[in-house]
């Protein structure tokens, strides 16, 4: 962890740096040859047709695909300038968070769901848990709508509550990055509303990097969107650039809905 | 349904038929078994009480042996088989699991005798030496431990291959969010996989019981036949339900006290695995889900609270009613 502090200085701005990634499931390629920088302190939304590997690239970055037996990775993703691949995952995924496309609580109370990941670590005290807890929901706008019921079931909330309080948990271990794959595409509108206000509020603390379907979400709440598409990265800008004067000619196809 | 029927009217037989017979010592006996000896005492021979003409087989010591058996059993199966499970589940290599599951499922074909003849030869053996270095008493192996250890290994399986199921079941997603907090894969399978999976689990230790609580063969060959007593020490030799009933079974008479006494000991194992089951029922129930029903014991103690209500209502009614025609009669 040492080492990923002391690079912290001389990057201030570019959080990720992505060099030349090549990803292969099997034999397979997903990922051909993505250069890009992301920044701190931004929203960045990953937008493309299903199957373009903005999922792939984005479970690169806390190496969820480590998961995957026949994933295998070539080229450099710098994390505040060290690989992430020569550093323990599990404190990698302690600063760079993940929200998922289903909302996944755990079976347990909502209190021990934020709990959790403090707990893995090996926090124990009860007066920094409560705290944790509170800070946590309420950085998530859930707090007063479970502030009541905290030890009912995670899994008894609606879907939009349930993603929050994933949101939540995310953000109790006090996350550098948070990674959000699709995490309004299984909510209605309401809550998708609720989510993205959330997000809007959350970039001033955290880097948020964005996976969507919805080109209208990425317009509202990304400052930059990079276009995937079949494994290539197309094109990254600031997202007015994008939308308004995409310098690609696929980007242009795909935003004005004239894909394929 | 039928079985059912005919245990509970074979079993009720020995209480309410007069059985006249000989014995031992050449005295002549003729009366019905005592019901009130029957549930409590601790004693399971052919006595007979001259002055209240009551035959004496006491089961009470047979139920709390079966249950501490079990209890051990429990204590042992469970454990081995629920890490048993995660490993063949969660961290085996694919072929390691596939070669461990058809073992466990191979085991499970494995009849209760042979288990019984293994008790014998490997486990009473290595007991007897075990308390010999410890310097407790024995009866020469045969005791509570070793029919615990013959019952641990016949659940087992059934336990693990119910719970590598659950544990397949438990969602991708689940695991992913876990590991995402930065949890390690140690952490997601303790915390989060068997926590999911810990219904499914539970029916697994259900099966298991029930098969433990039923078992009578393995168990005679491995626990002795002591007559009389209720025992907590792992090392002495013990007597369940289902041993003594089969015990000397060849020796009873058809038709007589201690022929016809082994279908009321039927009854009350039968009535004991119900029992049990409904228990453990309850609590799996309250496991798995978000909001649990109440427990069945307190939805029985409602069911009866307003039977009775009902009753008393009724009655209060009706005595209204004859108060009133009372009154207009007068």
């Amino acid at each position: 962890m040492d080492s990923l502090k002391s690079e912290q200085n001389e990057s201030m701005q570019t959080i990720f740096a992505i060099r030349h990634l090549n990803l292969y499931y099997g034999k397979k390629q997903a990922l051909h040859d993505i250069n890009v920088d992301l920044y701190e302190h931004c929203v960045t939304a990953l937008i493309g047709p299903s199957g373009c590997g903005k999922s792939t690239f984005l479970r690169c970055l806390n190496r969820m695909n480590d998961l995957i037996d026949d994933c295998k990775i070539d080229g450099q993703i710098l994390y505040h300038g060290t690989d992430v691949q020569s550093v323990n995952p599990i404190l990698l995924r302690t600063k760079v968070g993940m929200v998922f496309q289903q909302p996944n609580p755990f079976p347990m109370s909502i209190y021990d769901n934020i709990c959790y990941g403090p707990r893995c670590q090996g926090v124990r005290n009860r007066t920094h848990l409560n705290e944790l807890v509170e800070r946590s929901l309420r950085e998530a706008a859930l707090w007063d709508e479970v502030k009541d019921r905290l030890k009912t079931n995670g899994m008894a909330l609606s879907g939009g509550q349930q993603q929050r309080l994933c949101i939540a948990r995310a953000l109790a271990m006090s996350p550098e990055v948070l990674l959000m794959d699709e995490p309004t595409s299984a909510l209605d509108p309401i809550s998708t509303k609720k989510i993205e206000e959330l997000v809007m509020s959350l970039k001033e603390r955290y880097t948020i990097i964005i996976v969507t379907h919805n080109l209208q979400q990425a317009a509202r709440i990304a400052d930059y969107t990079s276009f995937f598409l079949l494994g290539d990265l197309v094109e990254t800008n600031k997202t007015e650039t994008l939308f308004s004067r995409p310098s690609n000619e696929k980007t242009e196809r795909y935003i004005t809905g004239r894909f394929g | 349904m039928v079985v059912l029927g005919f245990i509970i009217v074979r079993g009720l037989k020995p209480f309410f038929h007069s059985y006249r017979e000989t014995l031992a010592d050449g005295s002549l006996a003729e009366g019905t078994a005592s019901f009130s000896y029957f549930w409590s005492g601790i004693r399971y021979n052919n006595r007979f009480d001259f002055e209240t003409h009551h035959y004496l087989y006491g089961i009470g010591h047979l139920i709390v042996n079966s249950l501490i058996l079990n209890l051990y059993t429990i204590i042992l199966a469970v454990p081995t088989s629920v890490l048993t499970a995660l490993f063949i589940s969660k961290i085996a290599p694919k072929p390691l699991a596939l070669i461990l599951k058809s073992g466990v499922d191979l085991l499970s074909a494995i009849p209760s005798v042979i288990f019984g003849v293994f008790g014998m030869g490997v486990i009473v053996p290595l007991i007897r030496a075990w308390a010999r270095a410890w310097g407790a008493k024995s009866a020469s192996g045969v005791s509570l431990l070793s029919g615990a250890i013959v019952l641990t290994l016949m659940v087992i399986p059934t336990v693990i291959s119910v719970s590598v199921t659950a544990l397949d079941g438990v969602h991708k997603e689940q695991m992913e969010g876990s590991l995402a907090l930065g949890a390690s894969r140690t952490q997601t399978n303790f915390k989060i996989c068997l926590r999911a999976a810990k219904s499914g689990i539970f029916a697994g230790i259900i099966l298991g019981v029930g098969r433990a609580l039923g078992e009578a063969t393995a168990i005679s060959m491995v626990c002795g036949s002591p007559i009389q007593g209720i025992t907590w020490n792992p090392f002495a030799p013990t007597v369940t339900l289902t041993s003594e009933m089969l015990l000397a079974i060849g020796e009873a008479v058809p038709g007589s006290m201690n022929y016809d006494i082994r279908f009321s000991a039927g009854m009350v194992l039968m009535l004991l695995i119900l029992m049990t089951n409904v228990i453990l029922n309850d609590v799996k129930n309250h496991l798995s889900e978000v909001n649990p029903p109440p427990f069945f014991i307190a939805r029985i103690g409602k069911v009866m609270k307003k039977g009775t209500l009902a009753v008393i209502s009724s009655f209060r009614k009706s005595w209204q009613k004859h108060k009133a025609e009372k009154e207009k009669k007068q």
